[in-house]
């Protein structure tokens, strides 16, 4: 491939104004396990694949939803040690924030820092760009009211992030959010965003989903948390 | 001597009902001399909030621009007004940074939250350590002196006009015992709506 | 004995101790001879207080030290005019303290340094001068009364003593000025500020001084001067008073708040 000869610096452009590494970077969350995040009215729901290869697979001690703060969640699609590695640095960024201003971290800024670090590795010698895309949600205060509002972000191994409603990521994203698209309305309540997140997984989803290979984390006016496996179970209980 | 009471100067701030004050004397000197009468020690933050600096001459300045510099940074990126809590959350990191190399200044803070209006006061020493009282609080070199008027003068619920007097009273009788406070003062009563900026007429010697 | 007393001003502190024997008996000497004092609980403190301040900033001892006076003879007389504050460290303890010293009709003294120590060898000055009267049935010269003063205070040099001194009046039917310090100085001129602010007096005063001032000129310099010092020393402040000594006593002449100048000399510059 011609454009092979433009990688010997991951970080040099080639002559049609590419980043090929960024490219394949996407290409591995492409080929990642499916992720879908859905903001409702009152809080945002991510739901996400993760099946294990082996029986012998412990799945309950590890994890592809994390909480950053209190009230900020994240997940991934594509290579499971960069996200960790994120993760390490999205709680050290906030809880950083937290002591100079003693205030949680907003999510927005939280986003901003986060993509500030993935867009580092774009540009800089001697690595490569990350090969996961984030969704990171959370809730925080309305600038001009009192009022809670959801917020949910998606974060690409270039840099850029995105404000969505609604989507997906990972194998069949295509196809999940066109589901979505279809599903989504403005005045979703959590549950019932929490019911199309396992639809949408269910559509692309191989195999017989249970509480034990999906993971649902939520976000609401409390914060953010991971369901644990009866939860999950109760939410899978009512899919057809 | 001490370098906190080279140049001279204080700065008192009050809580009143939905409203706080905050006053600065205008003295300037080097030691014995007096330089200059019109050195104000009160900076405005934002439209609620304003920052007094006690101390060294050089360092209010230079704390002041740093801590503009900041904040203003915090306000652009994230969109948003300061609270004052935030603002001394940041100035206490900023002042402990130089943990073994402080300014020497003493900060109040004196404001109202940007959106709930409740009034904000709190004062720090040299290196970041947060106070912030229901009352008033002071610094400077007649801060012994200024402890003294407000204990005395300082009631619950004040409103503005009766603060002004309060804090102004408090002001001048203190630093007319203090050789390097003094040689005018500025009053600022901070209100959800207006900012009164008052000059106050004092003894010159 | 009396005679000998003002013959005698202490050739030095150990000599004046030597007549006495018991360590009882000296805790009264300052009762009939005010001019003795407790020595301090170390040998030779001429010698040793110098050494005992040299590795030890913190015991030297706070007392007031700012002040602005000032002295000066014109064709009128001798015209004094002093402020009023008190102060130690920075802290101002009070802004009414009288400067002046009415030695006696005729002579007048101001006070800067140590407030004590003037003070007290003012009182002591006071009665010398009272002694002298009663004695020798004239009034003392300005030269007798200041030299007493020196003697004394040079009997005590390096001791600690802190003084600055302008001394005013009568003196052989003309009007006479003398500075005196607590280093042994003595002199008599025609200008003279002491204190804290006297840099600050010394400028409006040199500047505005002639020997053919008018009384009202003279007085207004001298107020001048002092309000001027006031306003940049930190250390001088509280109210002017300016006095008038003529070959036949002295008269106080004014006395105003440092506001109220602050007012007027404002109002006059706007004008």
């Amino acid at each position: 491939m011609a454009s092979e000869r433009y990688s010997f610096s991951l970080t040099t452009f080639s002559p049609s104004g590419k980043l090929v590494q960024i490219e394949y970077a996407l290409a591995a969350v492409s080929a990642g396990a499916s992720t879908v995040g859905i903001k409702s009215a009152n809080g945002i729901v991510f739901a996400t694949e993760n099946k294990q290869k082996s029986l012998l697979y412990d799945e309950n001690s590890m994890h592809k939803i994390e909480n950053i703060t209190d009230n900020i969640g994240m997940v991934y699609s594509g290579m499971g040690p960069d996200y960790r590695l994120l993760v390490r640095q999205a709680r050290k960024i906030a809880q950083n924030y937290y002591m100079i201003y003693n205030e949680s971290i907003p999510t927005s800024q939280l986003v901003q820092r986060i993509a500030g670090v993935m867009q580092e590795y774009t540009q800089s010698g001697g690595v490569r760009p990350f090969g996961v895309s984030l969704l990171i949600c959370g809730m925080e205060p309305c600038p001009t009211s009192n009022k809670m509002i959801p917020l949910l972000f998606q974060c690409d191994p270039s840099g850029a992030y995105f404000a969505w409603k609604a989507t997906a990521m990972g194998k069949n994203s295509v196809n999940g959010k066109t589901f979505l698209e279809k599903r989504y309305s403005d005045d979703l309540e959590l549950d019932d965003a929490a019911h199309i997140a396992i639809l949408t997984l269910k559509e692309s989803f191989e195999g017989q989903m249970n509480e034990t290979n999906i993971e649902v984390g939520i976000c609401d006016a409390n914060g953010f948390r991971r369901l644990d496996p009866a939860t999950v179970k109760d939410y899978l209980a009512n899919i057809p | 001597m001490s370098i906190m009471a080279y140049n001279g100067g204080c700065v008192v701030a009050m809580k009143g009902k939905e409203c706080v004050a905050i006053a600065t004397d205008l003295r300037f000197g080097l030691q014995a001399q007096t330089i200059d009468t019109n050195f104000e020690k009160v900076f405005p933050v934002n439209k609620h909030m304003y920052l007094g600096l006690a101390g060294l001459q050089t360092d209010i300045i230079t704390v002041y621009k740093r801590l503009m510099f900041r904040k203003n940074l915090y306000e652009i990126r994230e969109n948003r007004v300061m609270q004052p809590e935030r603002f001394a959350a940041m100035l206490s990191s900023f002042l402990y940074e130089h943990r073994f190399g402080p300014y020497f200044i003493e900060p109040v803070i004196a404001g109202l939250d940007p959106k709930t209006f409740k009034p904000f006061i709190c004062n720090m020493d040299l290196i970041g350590c947060a106070n912030m009282p229901d009352d008033f609080v002071v610094a400077g070199t007649c801060e012994e002196q200024l402890f003294g008027m407000c204990e005395t003068l300082w009631r619950e619920n004040m409103e503005p006009d009766d603060l002004f007097e309060t804090i102004s009273q408090a002001m001048l009788n203190a630093f007319d015992r203090d050789a390097i406070s003094g040689w005018g003062a500025k009053v600022y009563i901070i209100e959800k709506d207006k900012v009164t900026i008052r000059k106050l007429k004092t003894r010159m010697d | 004995m009396a005679l000998n007393d003002i013959l005698k001003h202490m050739p030095s502190v150990g000599d004046m101790l030597s007549d006495y024997k018991s360590t009882e008996e000296m805790d009264f000497i300052n009762l009939s001879q005010n001019k003795v004092l407790s020595a301090p609980p170390y040998s030779n403190p001429v010698e040793n207080l110098a050494k005992l301040h040299e590795n030890n900033d913190n015991i030297k001892i706070n007392f007031d030290h700012g002040t602005t006076t000032l002295g000066f003879i014109y064709q009128g007389g001798v015209v004094l005019a002093v402020d009023s504050r008190a102060t130690g460290g920075q802290y101002i303890g009070s802004q009414s303290v009288r400067k002046v010293v009415e030695i006696n009709d005729l002579l007048l003294g101001t006070l800067a340094g140590g407030a004590a120590d003037c003070t007290y060898w003012y009182r002591v000055l006071t009665s010398e001068c009272r002694l002298y009267e009663l004695r020798n049935k004239k009034k003392i010269s300005l030269a007798a009364a200041t030299k007493i003063m020196n003697n004394i205070i040079y009997s005590y040099k390096n001791s600690g003593l802190s003084m600055g001194m302008i001394l005013a009046g009568g003196d052989m039917n003309q009007v006479s000025l003398y500075y005196l310090d607590s280093d042994g100085t003595r002199t008599m001129g025609k200008v003279f500020s002491v204190g804290s602010g006297s840099i600050f007096a010394y400028g409006v005063l040199d500047s505005g001084y002639k020997w053919e001032l008018t009384d009202e000129q003279a007085y207004e310099l001298g107020r001048r001067s002092i309000y001027h010092a006031t306003h940049r020393d930190a250390y001088s402040g509280g109210t002017v008073r300016v006095y008038h000594v003529k070959k036949d006593g002295w008269n106080l002449i004014s006395e105003e708040d440092c506001l109220d100048l602050h007012r007027r000399y404002e109002a006059e510059k706007k004008k």
